[in-house]
Order: C-alpha cells, then sequence, then structure tokens
C-alpha cells in the first residue's frame, strides 16, 4: 500500500483536449495537409530484394513535367534515422536514395508532379538498369561465409568499418558466477523464433515540405520527435537549424515506427529543395507495409533453477533478423539482455546479441522495442521450468522477480537504476484471487474438441531512460509554461503525444501543482522553433520523464505567482497558500487568516501586467533520474478448438503498476490496446517472404496483413483491468509509464494457457491454427 | 461526368473523371479531410461515409456512383458547435486514442443505431468489424457505441 496524497485533479476522468477536433474530423494530420502551389512527390521503389542500379533514365519523366530527383543530386551522406542514441552507439548504412536496393522496397529515386496520378505516370516512365544480386531472407543464411554481402561497409559515428557475414553490430555481457548454473538441478534449453510484425498504423507514413524563402524549409510529418527530425534533415542536407521548422500535428498511430525519421521526409525535403515549391509525398498503404516492421529475434535460451524453486541462471544469444537496414540495432541488442535480465533474478547471466542484415524490410522498434519478444521467451520458460521442478508458475514467479530494492537494468546495461515502487506482487496475488487460479484445471484432465486453458504472463517496461549517469540513450525533454492575463495557462512542449492522451496528462499534472482544473491549461501545438529540444516520445517515457518537465515548470512558474502575489498582498511569498475558488472560476491566492489578503491569479497576472513586473512564466529542460519499470500482468483463460486449430478467449484479468493513475479511462485503455495487439502478435500476425520475388508473401495488401476486429476480442464483462496501488518517488506526483508494459507479457501469458488446455507447448510465433493442428497431430496422431 | 451530390446537407456540382473515387473527391476536392484513407481497398473503414444514409466505404464507391445522392461525412455530423450524442460518448469514454479511425467509426455507428437503436453487445461488434482500430483495443468504442445508443434512446 502507497501513502499516496488526495488529488484534486490527478486520478478523475476529464475529457481530452483534443476530442472535439477528432470527433468532427477537424484534427488535422500530416496526411490532411496542403498548400497552394503544391506538388505531389511520389517515390521510386527497388523491385528486388537486392540489386545495384547500373543506370537511372529520367528523361521522360522530366519530358512530362515532373521534377525527378535521383541519388546523385542529394549530399553523399550516411547516416541513421534515429538519433536517440549517443553517437558513438550509431551505426549508420542509410541514404536517402540508396545506389543499392537492398530490399524489395527502398528508395532509389523519386519525382514530384502537379497531381499524384501525373507523378504516378512519370515515375512509371523512368527507366532503371539493374545488377541483380544474391539475397538473404534468413538470417543464418546471411551470417553463412560466401553470402553476399548486403553492405559492405558502414559508419559508426564517423569510423568507416567492414561488416562481416553480414553481421551489422553485436554485444556480448557476461556478468555473476557460472558455478551457479552449473550447480542447477534443472536446467532447459530451447530456440524460439518471433514473427515480423507489421505496425499497421492506421495513418500511412507521410509528410508536407514547403521551401522558405531564406532557403529554409517547413515540414509537418508522421513523427514521433520534431528535434531529431530538425537534426537529422540537418545533418543531410546541411540547412541551418533555425531555417529548418519541424511543426507537430497530430499522429495516426505509431507504436515506433515514426521513432526514426520515416523515409518520405528526408526524400520530400530533396523534391521541395530542388522544386522550390511545396511538396506532399503519402504512403499508400501497399509502400508502408514495405516501409517498417518490427524486429524478428531468433533466440536461444537456456536457464537453470534449484530445487528450491530459485533460478540458478541463464544463457541467451539473440539473433535479430534486422532486414536491410540499421535502424540503431545496437541499443536494441542492449535492451534485450536489458528484458531478459531485468525480469528475474538470475546469479549467472550469458548473453550474446547479434543484429544481422537480411534482404527485407527494415525493422524498427515496435511497442515494447524487443521487450514483447523477449518476455513471451522467458514467460514461456518459466511456465515450462516451474513444471519441470514442480511447483505452481505463479508461485515460480513471485520467488524470483525482480523488485523494490533491486538493481534495474532499464534500457540495457548503460541505463541502470534501482527500483522505488514494485507492484508485482498485488498484481500477481489480486490477479490470481479473482481468476481462482490454484483451482484452474489442468491440461491433463482436458479431452475432447474444446479445451480450456489457463496462463499467466508478467513483464515490465521502463518508464524512459533516464538514469542517474548519463548513458548511451538521450533521455531529456523540456517544457514552457506561461500565465495569461485571465488567470488561465499555455502549455508548450515538443513532445508528441501519439494519442495516449500524453499531453493531457501533462495539462493535468500542471493543474494539480497549480491549484487549477485541468480546463484552465491550454495545450499549445508548437514546433521546433518555439519549444526547447525533447528527444522523442518513446520508451514510455511520455508520461514519467515529459510529466516531469511540465511539473518542474508548473512548480516555478507556482513560484512566480506567489512572489506577484505576495507583492499584492503584503505577505510573504512562501507563506501564502493557494486554492480553487469554484464560485470565481479562479485560483485564488491568500494569507491564511487574514481577512481581506486574497487575490484572483486574474488578478495577479493582470496587476503584473499593468506594474510593469512581467509574466509568470518559465521554460526549463528536464532529465530523470531514474527509469522506474511500470509492471504489468496478464491472467488469460482460452478455450481452443482442436478440430480448427482456433483460439478464442474467454476471460483476461490484467493489473497494471502504472504508480499514479492520472487518467483512468485513457489508461485502461492502454490495457486494451496493448491486449489487443498481444493477441494479434501471438495468433494472427506475421509478414513471411518469398524467396522466389524477395517480397512480401502478402504482395503488400492488409487484405492479407490480419489483425484483431471488434469480433476477434473479448465480449466486455469478460476483461478486467485493475491497477495497482503504488507511487513512485521519482514520478510527477508518483506517476509511472505504461504504453508498452500493456503489451509486454501478454504473448506469454497467451501462449501459456494454449500450452494449459493442449499440453502443446510452442516455440515459434505466431500460433496459428495450422501450427496448432500440427502440434496436435503431432502429439495426438 | 457532370454529377450533383448532395453534401453535408448542400447541394454541389462536379465534373469528374469515371474513375474517380468518392473519398479522393470528398478529400481533395471538398477539403473534407475528417474521411480518412487507410487502404485504399476497403480493409480498414477509416473513409467511412454514408451515402443515402447507408455506411460505405468512399474508397470503394465511384464519385458518379454518388450522382443524385446525399453524402454524410464526419463533418456533417455536429449541429454546429453542439456534437452529436455519439461524438459527445466517444469523447466521455475515452473512445478515442491518435484519432485516425474515428471518423470512420463514428459514421459506422450513426448508421447501426438508425438501424437498430438498441443493438446488443455482440450486434455492435459484428456491425463494427468493417472498422479497425490499432490503438484501443475497442472496449472503450463499444462502450461509447452502448452509451451514445442510451442516450439517443432517452
Amino acid at each position: 500500500m502507497s501513502s499516496k496524497p488526495a488529488f484534486k485533479v490527478l486520478g478523475k476522468d476529464t475529457p481530452r483536449q483534443d476530442g472535439v477536433a477528432k470527433v468532427t474530423g477537424r484534427e488535422i494530420f500530416a496526411s490532411d495537409m496542403a498548400f497552394p502551389n503544391m506538388l505531389y512527390g511520389r517515390i521510386l521503389k527497388s523491385p528486388y530484394a537486392h540489386a545495384k542500379v547500373k543506370s537511372m533514365d529520367v528523361s521522360k519523366a522530366e519530358a512530362m513535367g515532373a521534377v525527378t530527383l535521383t541519388p546523385g543530386e542529394i549530399p553523399d551522406i550516411k547516416y541513421c534515422p534515429r538519433l536517440v542514441s549517443v553517437p558513438s552507439s550509431t551505426y549508420k548504412d542509410w541514404k536517402v536514395l540508396a545506389e543499392k536496393g537492398h530490399y524489395v522496397g527502398e528508395p532509389i529515386g523519386a519525382v514530384a508532379a502537379e497531381s499524384e496520378e501525373e507523378a504516378q505516370r512519370a515515375l512509371e516512365s523512368i527507366e532503371v538498369d539493374y545488377e541483380v544480386l544474391g539475397a538473404s531472407f534468413d538470417a543464418f543464411d546471411s551470417m553463412k561465409l560466401g553470402a553476399d554481402l548486403i553492405h559492405e561497409q558502414i559508419y559508426l559515428e564517423d569510423d568507416l568499418i567492414d561488416v562481416k557475414n553480414n553481421i551489422g553490430c553485436q554485444l556480448e555481457i557476461t556478468e555473476g558466477d557460472p558455478a551457479s548454473l552449473e550447480a542447477a538441478d534443472y536446467v532447459i534449453e530451447r530456440t524460439y523464433r518471433t514473427n515480423r510484425r507489421y505496425h499497421n498504423q492506421l495513418e500511412t507514413k507521410s509528410v508536407l515540405v514547403r521551401p522558405e524563402p531564406d532557403g529554409g524549409v517547413s515540414i509537418w510529418s508522421t513523427t514521433q520527435t520534431i528535434h531529431n527530425t530538425r537534426l537529422l534533415i540537418h545533418d543531410i542536407y546541411g540547412i541551418p537549424m533555425g531555417k529548418i521548422r519541424v511543426y507537430k500535428v497530430a499522429l495516426g498511430g505509431s507504436f515506433g515506427s515514426s521513432i526514426h525519421v520515416n523515409p518520405p521526409v528526408t526524400v520530400a525535403v530533396g523534391l521541395a529543395l530542388k522544386s522550390r515549391r511545396p511538396v506532399k509525398l503519402c504512403y499508400t498503404r501497399e509502400e508502408d507495409i514495405r516501409d517498417h516492421c518490427a524486429y524478428q529475434i531468433i533466440f536461444k535460451l537456456k536457464l537453470g533453477a534449484f530445487k528450491d524453486g530459485t533460478l540458478a541462471g541463464g544463457q541467451m544469444e539473440a539473433y535479430l533478423d534486422i532486414g536491410a537496414h540499421q535502424i540503431q540495432a545496437y541499443p536494441l541488442l542492449g535492451c534485450v539482455v536489458g528484458w531478459w535480465v531485468s525480469l528475474y533474478r538470475l546469479p549467472y547471466k550469458e548473453y550474446v546479441g547479434k543484429a544481422v542484415y537480411t534482404n527485407k524490410v527494415p525493422c524498427c522498434a515496435f511497442r515494447g522495442y524487443g521487450n514483447p519478444q523477449t518476455t513471451w521467451v522467458v514467460e514461456t520458460m518459466m511456465d515450462e521450468l516451474a513444471g519441470m521442478i514442480g511447483v505452481d508458475p505463479l508461485d515460480f514467479r513471485l520467488k524470483n522477480f525482480i523488485g523494490e530494492g533491486e538493481l534495474f537494468w532499464g534500457q540495457g546495461p548503460t541505463v541502470k537504476s534501482i527500483i522505488r515502487s514494485c507492484g508485482v506482487e498485488e498484481i500477481l496475488t489480486k490477479g490470481a484471487e479473482m481468476v481462482d487460479w490454484y483451482n484452474r484445471l489442468k491440461p491433463e484432465e482436458q479431452t475432447g474438441r474444446y479445451r480450456k486453458g489457463w496462463g499467466v504472463g508478467r513483464g515490465f517496461h521502463t518508464s524512459s531512460a533516464g538514469a542517474p549517469v548519463p548513458s548511451s540513450i538521450i533521455d531529456f525533454g523540456g517544457a514552457m509554461l506561461k500565465m495569461n492575463e485571465d488567470g488561465t495557462f499555455d502549455y508548450v512542449s515538443a513532445l508528441m503525444d501519439h494519442g495516449c492522451g500524453t499531453q493531457d496528462a501533462h495539462a493535468k499534472i500542471i493543474a494539480e501543482e497549480l491549484c487549477v482544473p485541468v480546463d484552465k491549461v491550454n495545450i499549445i501545438r508548437a514546433d521546433t522553433g518555439t519549444t526547447v529540444y525533447d528527444v522523442c516520445t518513446h520508451a514510455s517515457r511520455g508520461v514519467y520523464s515529459g510529466g516531469g518537465a511540465a511539473l518542474k515548470v508548473a512548480g516555478k512558474v507556482k513560484e512566480q505567482i506567489r512572489e506577484f502575489a505576495g507583492r499584492i498582498l503584503d505577505a510573504y511569498p512562501h507563506a501564502v497558500r493557494i486554492r480553487y475558488d469554484e464560485a470565481r472560476g479562479q485560483a485564488v491566492v491568500y494569507a491564511e487568516g487574514i481577512e481581506g489578503r486574497e487575490v484572483t491569479y486574474r488578478d495577479v497576472a493582470e496587476t503584473a501586467r499593468q506594474k510593469n513586473w512581467g509574466t509568470a512564466a518559465s521554460v526549463e529542460s528536464y532529465r530523470q533520474p531514474s527509469c522506474p519499470p511500470h509492471f504489468t500482468g496478464y491472467f488469460v483463460d482460452v478455450e481452443v478448438d482442436t478440430w480448427t486449430g482456433k483460439v478464442k478467449l474467454l476471460r483476461v484479468v490484467a493489473g497494471a503498476d502504472i504508480g499514479t493513475v492520472i487518467n483512468p479511462k485513457l489508461a485502461a485503455g492502454q490495457v486494451h490496446g496493448g491486449f489487443a495487439q498481444g493477441w494479434g502478435m501471438t495468433v494472427l500476425e506475421d509478414t513471411p517472404y518469398d524467396p522466389e520475388s524477395g517480397d512480401l508473401m502478402n504482395g503488400g495488401s492488409v487484405a492479407n496483413y490480419k489483425v484483431p476486429t471488434t469480433c476477434d476480442l473479448l465480449d466486455l464483462e469478460d476483461l478486467t483491468v485493475f491497477f495497482a496501488d503504488t507511487y513512485e518517488p521519482t514520478g510527477p506526483f508518483g506517476a509511472k509509464g505504461l504504453g508498452e508494459g500493456a503489451l509486454n507479457p501478454v504473448a506469454g501469458a497467451i501462449a501459456n494457457a494454449i500450452q494449459s488446455a493442449l499440453g502443446v507447448r510452442f516455440f515459434q510465433l505466431p500460433i496459428t491454427p495450422i501450427r496448432i493442428l500440427e502440434a496436435l497431430k503431432e502429439k495426438e496422431g | 461526368m457532370e454529377i450533383e451530390i448532395t453534401v453535408n446537407g448542400r447541394k454541389r456540382r462536379f465534373d469528374v473523371e469515371p474513375n474517380k473515387l468518392l473519398l479522393n473527391l470528398v478529400r481533395d476536392e471538398l477539403y473534407l479531410t475528417g474521411t480518412k484513407y487507410g487502404c485504399g481497398i476497403g480493409e480498414c473503414g477509416a473513409c467511412t461515409v454514408l451515402l443515402d444514409g447507408e455506411a460505405v466505404l468512399s474508397c470503394m464507391v465511384l464519385a458518379v456512383d454518388a450522382d443524385g445522392k446525399c453524402v454524410e461525412t464526419i463533418e456533417g455530423v455536429a449541429d454546429g458547435d453542439k456534437l452529436d450524442p455519439i461524438q459527445e460518448a466517444y469523447i466521455e469514454e475515452g473512445a478515442i486514442q491518435c484519432g485516425f479511425c474515428t471518423p470512420g467509426f463514428i459514421m459506422t455507428t450513426k448508421a447501426l443505431l438508425k438501424e437498430n437503436p438498441d443493438p446488443s453487445e455482440a450486434e455492435i461488434r459484428e456491425y463494427l468489424k468493417g472498422n479497425y482500430c490499432r490503438c484501443t483495443g475497442y472496449v472503450n468504442i463499444i462502450k461509447a457505441v452502448q452509451s451514445a445508443a442510451k442516450k439517443l434512446r432517452s
């Protein structure tokens, strides 16, 4: 139990400020924008998985009136489109337009024309002569001696390095005493393979670029980070930063797919600079599905345990099939080991991670950044190991989880902090009680066509990548707050809201601090020129890090209000108190117990204006000292039809420890959405390749990429979400993150439920009906 | 081809190519960008509009096929600044996250509640199954539809 302060604004459901715009169709996304005299851009893509462009003839396109862009017209710079890590951890193998297609869909040229149709016709008139090279669609094939190198040389920071065996980067870490694992009474060793999921965010990657008279550009794009977009465009095109304005615009879903600057952005800037006209470039869905996907990982995991139910140690090999480019695969190698060793106490851990190039769509973060994959593997093996030892899988978890007071690896070996708040025990024991866990059916009791199974999975994610010392990951943000002359406040931040209500959470934090209702805090949508740097909305840092910055400026503004009010009231600034007066619709600053000594915010601001004291305002940067894990746990009941292999959800109980809950319905919405994505990950989603064509088997059609619909999930009464009673001491008013933890343990819980129904364990995702039927055939004939 | 369509209550005349999609007419010529492109092949429902009161996927309808008919887009749902009860319910229930699918969902909900003012949860799920949402897991959307149905009945 925590001892939380009583909040006035936090913990209550409040409508989001962008709600009216979003329900009336008035919210503007990048793909909705248009300017007079605008051209439409289209990108020429490599039709081969691996082919050199020997020559490109754009004369017909130009004769049609199109503006064309070829690789030679763009500064010859290799870069990494994701700028979240420090340069010494950043491998660079991208070009705006590649001279060699490394995957089907890689941008190699571009056009802009008066209409999308004319641009497409011009694109189709471009003649390209290719030299087709050998391609690899499997990480282990890529690493074989003699396999064609997908990249021969890449940069690490500014050093050119040779690529060997198509391994883009690797990381090895060993810690503890190997004798512990050697002494284990039980050992399991398995190989697991995850799927290659497509984010399928509703808005395809889109951008509008307007060249400005001063030689700069203004950019409206699908992005999770306006400042890193500006940094990259500066790095590539050399435009002074102040002349690059990147504007915040609503983002139609992302889930990690716009932490990096999306290729249409870098291409459209080139087209706009050349044509001197605004250029809009929106991907079709068929292009978007060939643009990004989740990291596919092949794990080899060995875990050992003692008879007393404690873990002895483990070894993990993680092979990341990263596709054709690195979108900072190196930090992911660190995160994968971080996710693994931060779940359960391991006296010995040995890790080798390799990021391997294949001629496939480049992988990027997808909600959890390798954590859902890692947690599926660990939670699957924890169940198997518990069975071997003969302990209940829930008790096994309770005995070994890493919790309060222990070291947390956060986002990998360079991001370490101590856990200060932990709701794991509450989540697991309360959830177990709600589902009557200890009286559940056992697999051996199941016969007949329909079989029921119960599974548990638990996990966490970091809230930000903060830490007491600098690490290889950049994590700070900033905010600006000012009091208006009517006693309301304007809040300005570069932090992007993906739709989670993150900025609304900030407004509530500010409102709580300043003792006003949340509708007195206006969220102002700004741009790179009017905000201080924020690294990116990723790593579930929106509420924790962004909220930390919001609280900091709110505290500073409050100090100034006290100072101004103190002068007006002839009272000591540190002694005045603040309350909200419903009748006046104003916060009131007063000297307690002294009649008549009170003044409203409106009068404070207006007096400060008339007496030329200035505006109560603050702009600050802020770095969080920690990256507290938010914890989640899922209990899942399923029914498997052994004739069709279909898995049906019967009941789900989800518990989450997110510290102080700021907006209950929106927080529950994160859990609902995380569960739905986890369901898709476990039973539905994958993008396999056709080695003959080198292209996706689904041909780029989302008709052949099924995601959960309203009919695939649970009835309302069968889904329960609860929040643990915790308070994170380093968080703004005790709050932590949630977005990624909401997904991370889902696949493990569902997979364990399927195992419990069938007595069969699966080592490959997704667990499709066909795989279930094949496994049952093997088991039962 | 010359066509006449009543868009959100106002008669509009257009000269369109026979292959022009209703989606592109609405977005590019009327600047009603609340109707979204999500897939262009009738999979995701983000482009849903009402055609003579029936929910249709505007990426699957030719503009010429709307000739003489009434098209209602998300921009026509509210009465000035007064939100429709469906819109209110979507806000109140936290049924909106990124908001890109929201217009399509609201249009489908409007068609559903006109046909069936008191739908069961199963009927709601069946009716909305052609609208994808990648953020919400649909839970708060279903709640919003239930709440809107209740508001409209009273």
